[in-house]
């Protein structure tokens, strides 16, 4: 079974920076996760990771026809999910702002990712990079 | 997403369905606000057909738990495994304020039992 499993994926999808896309980009999410084989828990934590790290971006659009490119890469066992913008990274605010997700939304990230990298791209933008490790729970070899 | 507006024991219970995320957790906002507005210390939200919750939906939760602290506390029904692990990773299960049953019937008598000590809805 596990040798039918894709080793490689390179897949992408880009929306407009609006939370009315989430779900959507929620079906991408758990799509490509489903394919290679990871379970209802991880699948479930990879779309709120990933969907979190959209609506930080839609917050941070600089105008309203920004675009959003979300990106899924496997590679050694590696699954990492990309989401690029061009708006004004923000790093979160300690303090409760009514409903935004500022403040929970990166500690979420971060317990459920296996790895969770910012990088901000000279003229503006961020990518964030979210991934899981398929073999996590596998024993260590000898 | 949709919402229902009903009561269990007089206490307001909202019955959410569907995902809750940053582009809709607003509507479960104002609702809950109308509900305390209205001057509830006890609220439900069953959460047993909530398929997806992010932290839009979880700051909605902390901020409905801020509206009734000291005088009562808002308790969810049945949150799938999934949700319930996100409510745990953001502190809300060691909330004095936030409580969770498993199903309406143990909602019921806990909200049977308080009333039976004179506090109201």
């Amino acid at each position: 079974m596990t040798a039918l499993l894709p080793q490689e994926i390179d897949r992408a999808i880009t929306v407009g920076a609006d939370t009315a896309h989430l779900a959507r980009i929620r079906s991408f999410v758990e799509e490509v996760a489903t394919e290679v084989a990871l379970d209802f828990e991880r699948v479930f934590d990879l779309k709120v990771a990933v969907s979190e790290a959209c609506a930080n971006a839609v917050e941070h659009a600089r105008c309203d026809d920004m675009s959003l490119k979300v990106c899924a890469c496997l590679r050694a066992r590696r699954l990492t999910f990309t989401v690029t913008d061009n708006g004004m990274f923000r790093p979160p605010s300690p303090r409760w702002e009514g409903v935004s997700n500022r403040g929970l939304g990166l500690p979420l990230m971060v317990a459920l990712m296996d790895e969770v990298t910012f990088i901000r791209t000279p003229g503006g933008g961020t990518t964030v990079s979210l991934s899981v490790l398929l073999d996590r729970d596998a024993a260590p070899s000898a | 997403m949709e919402l229902q507006l009903a009561s269990l024991e007089g206490v307001p219970l909202l019955e959410l369905e569907g995902d809750i995320d940053h582009s809709n957790c607003g509507i479960v906002e104002s609702a809950l606000g109308e509900v305390l507005a209205g001057g509830a210390q006890m609220v439900l939200i069953d959460l047993s057909r909530v398929t997806y919750l992010d932290s839009g939906g979880i700051c909605v939760l902390l901020s409905a738990c801020r509206g009734v602290r000291d005088a009562g506390w808002l308790g969810v029904i049945n949150p799938n495994q999934n949700v319930r692990r996100l409510l745990e990773i953001v502190g809300l299960l060691v909330d004095p304020s936030f409580r969770v049953f498993a199903d309406r019937q143990a909602a019921e008598s806990a909200v049977g039992e308080i009333l039976s000590q004179g506090q109201r809805p």
